[in-house]
């Protein structure tokens, strides 16, 4: 009976030891951090009563007459696009990479430039990142060679998740490997 | 004849443990398991979840014939009459305390013995999986098994939901439990930081320069580590944790940079003019990568520090992303080259002591592979007729396991 007593105790032992000693679920999945990310600095639409109130800072007037020059030329700007698994620009884009630069010399001349690389669908490993960034960086030689300043121009890849088309057909896959232009202040 | 067995024994022996080796048909065939809820709280329709989870968990460990038939019994019953001729008998309690916890009993019958007894407990019904998870891990602990610590490990993947709109997402290995720990922007590449899960890097390409940022999960603070021009991803961290292998082009050149954590100082560790992309440590002093200095993308690797380079793999056109493992690679290869028309991306597993080559899929676009630490299994994203899974490959069992996302698209995974 005391030898029946001590085994079972000893059972006990082992099953709650086991429970205490190792850390069996992940405790911190419980409570979850959720972290909301600072949303960025939106341009407030200011209501006709403010209006008043705020060209008298001087603030709101040229500001936005900015951004709807900026507006209006990005729409001017024309898209870059490349072959598949290409980075060189193509001889049909050539003309379109010329009045790029132009405009950015001309109208366009008092903002920075952001050159966004983009892919098809065919990865979302780095290298189709890379591939979308080199697509960019050409566009940026391009430009720099056509009288451009390097230092107005920065660039960023969306490899492939920045697509205007969804559908997957040839056409559509063709219009995602692109390079398009934002103007920056 | 005796020559022929010799020769046979000398082969099997040679080649055993090898993973590159595929494994056609086993022999000897798996003994089976049943499972019976010997529950005494919670309505059916989470009873049967549960038990939904803890099968599908035991048929992952593939070391049993898994019985699919629910079955429910006092917990110090008899075993089921159905069940008299199975292997194993797994009974389970599941219990509601008075502080709503999820308490969690189990045994494991084998000819009318307990031969292992344990007690799990949770706080948040909610994470219900990670106990079944739990269970399967000590199973396999008590069968004598490799380990197989990567089930009860965390998996944070990034999801998108729209044009430039993804979520940061932490889940277990079945995406049966997701937690969206980031929201809004475009956030990308999250890589676990350290060995518990606490913190993870990741890529915001949300403002003018893509940023490297560090968010730790038990603050919910994040804080920018690097930018650069054009990209930047941490590739891998380091096993110490000290070392992170970056991708970034400060020039608008991707290439890989190592980045030392304690001094926050970089340098340049791949210097090709073209793509070099996809750092990770082979070991504290060598890395693999992917690079198109041949013209096309493949995997290469480099003692830090020197200017030699090694081409790793040489079978397949657009090998774009890998993993590695001591000896082991596992690589994302093109099958198909074609602008017009569906590409099939399969994964495909090498040894850099033998020249065998194992392909590790058959169908639709397989990529990002991820070993786990242990080196049992792969995980990968699979994207198949508009559909995005997570999937496992264990590789010692030569078998396959998708778990589909509902909503979205993958890009990149860790665990």
């Amino acid at each position: 009976m005391k030898s029946i007593l001590l085994s079972g105790a000893v059972i006990a032992l082992l099953v709650f030891s086991g429970c205490s000693k190792e850390p069996i679920v992940d405790e911190s999945a419980s409570q979850p951090q959720t972290v909301t990310q600072t949303a960025p600095v939106e341009t407030e639409t200011i209501s006709s009563d403010n209006v008043s109130v705020d060209t008298e800072k001087g603030m709101s007037g040229s500001e936005d007459s900015n951004e709807m020059k900026m507006v209006k030329l990005e729409k001017e700007l024309s898209t870059i696009y490349f072959d598949f698994d290409k980075f060189v620009i193509r001889a049909d884009m050539q003309d379109k990479v010329s009045s790029d630069a132009k405009l950015a010399n001309a109208e366009a001349s008092n903002f920075n430039i952001k050159l966004e690389g983009n892919c098809d669908e065919w990865g979302s490993d780095e290298y189709n990142f890379a591939l979308g960034l080199k697509r960019a960086n050409t566009t940026k030689n391009a430009l720099v060679a056509e009288g451009v300043a390097a230092n107005r121009i920065s660039m960023v890849s969306y490899g492939e998740t920045n697509p205007t088309c969804n559908e997957k057909t040839r056409d559509c896959w063709s219009k995602n490997r692109r390079v398009d232009f934002k103007l920056l202040p | 004849m005796r020559v022929f067995f010799t020769l046979l024994l000398l082969i099997s022996v040679s080649f055993a443990g090898d993973a590159t080796i595929e494994v056609i048909k086993k022999v000897e065939s798996l003994p089976s398991i049943a499972l019976e809820d010997a529950s005494v709280s919670y309505d059916s329709t989470f009873k049967s979840t549960f038990f939904k989870t803890l099968a599908a968990d035991l048929n992952v460990l593939s070391l049993f014939n898994v019985d699919r038939h629910y079955h429910e019994t006092n917990f110090d019953g008899n075993v089921v009459v159905a069940n008299k001729d199975m292997n194993y008998v797994l009974r389970y309690k599941l219990t509601e305390d008075d502080n709503n916890a999820l308490n969690v009993e189990i045994k494991l019958i084998s000819n009318e013995k307990n031969v292992l007894l344990k007690k799990y407990k949770i706080n948040n019904k909610r994470i219900y999986v990670f106990v079944a998870h739990s269970i399967a891990y000590d199973i396999n602990e008590f069968m004598g098994s490799p380990s197989v610590e990567w089930m009860k490990k965390r998996v944070i993947f990034s999801r998108i939901t729209q044009a430039r709109r993804s979520e940061i997402i932490i889940a277990d290995y079945t995406l049966a439990y997701q937690h969206v720990i980031l929201k809004g922007g475009l956030n990308l590449f999250p890589k676990w930081a350290n060995k518990n899960q606490s913190a993870f890097y990741y890529s915001s390409l949300g403002g003018k320069k893509p940023l490297l940022k560090y968010l730790d999960t038990r603050t919910g603070k994040s804080k920018v580590i690097l930018s650069s021009d054009g990209m930047m991803i941490c590739s891998d961290v380091s096993y110490d944790e000290k070392l992170l292998l970056l991708t970034m082009a400060p020039k608008g050149q991707p290439d890989v940079y190592l980045y030392n954590v304690d001094t926050k100082q970089y340098k340049r560790a791949t210097t090709y003019g073209g793509i070099d992309v996809s750092g990770q440590f082979i070991d504290k002093n060598t890395i693999a990568f992917i690079s198109d200095r041949l013209g096309y993308p493949n995997i290469f690797s480099k003692k830090i520090g020197t200017s030699s380079v090694e081409q790793m793999v040489y079978y397949g056109k657009s090998n774009s992303a890998c993993s590695a493992h001591g000896e082991y690679v596992v690589y994302k290869s093109r099958e198909s080259s074609n602008a017009f028309s569906e590409n099939t991306f399969n994964l495909h597993l090498i040894s850099t002591k033998t020249d065998f080559i194992r392909r590790l899929t058959a169908t639709g676009v397989n990529e990002f592979p991820r070993f786990s630490k242990d080196g049992d299994a792969i995980l990968f994203i699979k994207n198949y007729k508009a559909q995005s899974s997570l999937g496992i490959i264990r590789l010692s069992h030569n078998k396959n396991y998708l778990f589909p996302l509902k909503v979205g698209k993958i890009q990149s995974i860790d665990w």
